[in-house]
């Protein structure tokens, strides 16, 4: 299998394969197994070596201990979640010392990977507290003065990085203007790309990680963090969104670092773009403990 | 939920913030009777603004045939039919504004256009409407079906459902010109603002994966001139300029006279409550039925004050003053048949007379007559 697995990756290399080892292997590992059971609890198992924080089918996850969380729709901040689309979560976890990676799994019949007009992706995020101790913060994206650690894991990121999905990509068939760079000097065309001049996140034209990792203190408060750190993948199939998502555990200056032998307040959040799903349209799962493996 | 004054509706009205007003109000005035259509407005603006990749089907500014034209498709019945009947008293509203209409769980009630609603910007060109006795040639002025054309840019609302609907504050009101623009840092392009704004002003940008909107050519209001759609408007039907709450009308002042004294240019579906700062002079041959569903109460008398523009010379004048000049009027006035533009600091920017002379050629016109050189032709021919 190649080290980084990505959707379109993953059927290439499971179609190139036929019925043969790979495709076997790929199977065993995003199937759920011991049968995962809802817990309040999740382990995340300690192991040596790089962790497969980029790859959902890796064999190493067969190693972790895979949980359900029921996901509610978010109902506290508007706009809300309607309907609830996705009701439960798996979720396992692995950690190395120095990198702590989830693996989530959720039902979802499309794949919506595209940012387009009133076309939205599906995304998964972990939170964590920035601290330990005390009650967690709340758990809609924290509270001023008690902010909390958000990786989100998207769609969209994740096709990005097979060559940046633009325009020619979401319509192939309709006339595209000229980019700016083509017809005017650097400085001046990047003007006309105003989301990217100021640095906003959304709009990098060379994508390397299909993760954002923000810090948020309250619903609408999400901040980039200057140096992204976290990576991730996603494979789609069966009607069945895995992902991973992993972030070095010396989180400074986000936050404390994560001690191995300690036990961490954690959340989790989905959207299912293909109805609608995004920012605050969301299910999301309480707080739950995550024990970090000694 | 806020308590704010919405002079238009003559009432309070509920908004998520309380939305102080900014120390003066971008507006603009649209002629609508003067307007051929021919889009240079719209050009002027995407060849400014959005021409970029990414960009391809975004027209912040846009000319509409009205009552079948929609840009993107359905956007003004789409949001009418979901508000559903409601009703004026008088010149109060007494009906419900898409804030408060919001559903549960939701800041404004809206919709948001799919990707093919806005394919064709210019859908139902030029298609009229009448009764069953439709004829493309009138018998009579103003017997023909009727159709007509709507300048669309963003109101730059002083109640924008846009700001409402942004989860991240991330669309904000200037205090110093009252624009309304989308933070390109903050904008995580969830596009609430798209399904918000009932006018369908928001649009999100394919290749930086952000909103956009019409800025009201901000870089040159900073430096006293009218905007691009304003300047090139060849049927000069449009004026830029700041507008007062009724209570500080100044009759000096073009936007208040035209809003506040006259009463001859309206704010286009003020029943949603948004309290849009573009006025429109609505259209003199269309029925009133319908153009009071569009423009509010007002429009009867509206019309009837432009219709006797030609024996109100302080109107008429104001009038001629569109499109004569790039820079912004702060005051005007009207003198022995000329109409004066005057900046801030009270110095004439340009002066037209208000009516223009009229000089009969005689058939044979040559060049000598006409002041130029002797060519051996004719001007006529």
């Amino acid at each position: 299998m190649p080290d980084k697995v990505s959707r379109r990756g993953f059927i290439a290399v499971a179609g190139a394969a036929g019925a043969g080892v790979a495709l076997a292997a790929t199977i065993g590992a995003l199937s759920k197994r011991p049968e995962a059971k809802f817990a309040a609890q999740l382990r995340a198992v300690r192991r040596d070596g790089a962790l497969p924080a980029e790859d959902p089918a890796s064999d190493e996850w067969l190693r972790a201990d895979p949980i359900l969380v029921k996901l509610v729709p978010q109902q506290v901040a508007q706009p809300f979640l309607g309907e609830l689309d996705v009701p439960e979560l798996s979720v396992e976890a692995l950690h190395n010392g120095e990198e702590l990676a989830f693996r989530l799994g959720w039902d979802d019949p499309d794949v919506d990977d595209l940012d387009a007009l009133n076309v939205f992706r599906d995304a998964a995020a972990v939170q964590l507290p920035t601290q330990l101790g005390g009650t967690p913060p709340p758990i809609m994206m924290g509270g001023p003065g008690v902010p909390v650690h958000i990786l989100q894991w998207r769609a969209s990121w994740q096709r990005d990085l097979e060559g940046r999905t633009g325009v020619e990509d979401i319509y192939p068939n309709v006339v595209r203007d000229e980019t700016p760079d083509r017809v005017l000097p650097g400085g001046v065309a990047q003007l006309f790309y105003v989301g990217r001049v100021v640095g906003n996140p959304l709009s990098v034209e060379q994508r390397t990680t299909s993760v954002e990792e923000v810090i948020a203190e309250g619903f609408g408060t999400a901040t980039s963090l200057a140096e992204q750190r976290a990576r991730g993948g996603g494979v789609s199939g069966n009607g069945r969104w895995t992902a991973t998502i992993g972030f070095p555990m010396e989180r400074a200056p986000a936050g404390a670092r994560l001690e191995p032998g300690s036990i961490w307040p954690v959340a989790f959040a989905v959207w299912q773009g293909g109805k609608g799903n995004r920012g605050s349209r969301k299910q999301f799962a309480d707080w739950i403990d995550l024990e970090l493996e000694a | 939920m806020a308590k704010v004054f919405n002079w238009q509706l003559g009432r309070e009205m509920e908004y998520p913030y309380e939305a102080p007003r900014p120390e003066r109000q971008f507006t603009m005035i649209m002629d609508t009777n003067k307007c051929i259509a021919c889009q240079s407005c719209t050009i002027a603006c995407k060849s400014t603004w959005t021409w970029g990749r990414g960009q391809e089907y975004m027209l912040w500014n846009n000319i509409e045939t009205k009552p079948y034209g929609f840009y993107p498709i359905g956007w003004d019945v789409n949001v009418l039919s979901l508000l559903g009947t409601q009703a004026w008293e008088g010149e109060t509203y007494g009906g419900e504004t898409v804030f408060e209409a919001a559903p549960d769980g939701e800041r404004v009630l809206g919709w948001s256009p799919d990707e093919a609603d806005w394919n064709h910007p210019n859908l139902g060109e030029d298609e009229p409407t009448g009764d069953g006795t439709v004829t493309y040639v009138p018998e009579k002025p103003h017997s023909m079906a009727w159709m007509y054309y709507l300048q669309r840019i963003c109101n730059h609302c002083t109640y924008p459902a846009c700001v409402a609907a942004c989860p991240r504050e991330a669309i904000y009101k200037r205090p110093e010109d009252g624009i309304v623009l989308v933070d390109q840092t903050r904008c995580r392009g969830y596009q609430e603002c798209v399904q918000a704004c009932p006018y369908k002003k928001t649009m999100f940008n394919l290749e930086t994966r952000v909103s956009e909107k019409c800025i009201g050519c901000f870089p040159k209001i900073e430096q006293g001139l009218q905007t691009q759609c304003t300047t090139v408007c060849i049927g000069r039907l449009r004026l830029t300029n700041f507008l007062s709450t009724p209570d500080k009308a100044d009759p000096r002042k073009p936007a208040d006279f035209l809003v506040h004294v006259k009463k001859i240019a309206l704010p286009l579906y003020p029943q949603l409550g948004l309290e849009p700062n573009v006025y429109y002079i609505p259209p003199v041959h269309v029925p009133v039925e319908y153009t009071s569903q569009m423009f509010g109460p007002g429009v009867q008398n509206a019309i009837d004050a432009y219709l006797g523009a030609k024996d109100d010379p302080e109107l008429l004048g104001l009038l001629m003053l569109f499109g004569a000049t790039e820079r912004i009027m702060d005051t005007f006035a009207v003198r022995d048949g000329i109409a004066y533009a005057y900046d801030e600091a009270g110095e004439e920017i340009v002066s037209v007379p208000v009516q223009e002379p009229t000089i009969v050629r005689p058939f044979d016109y040559p060049t000598e007559l006409a002041g130029e050189p002797a060519t051996g032709f004719l001007h006529n021919t």
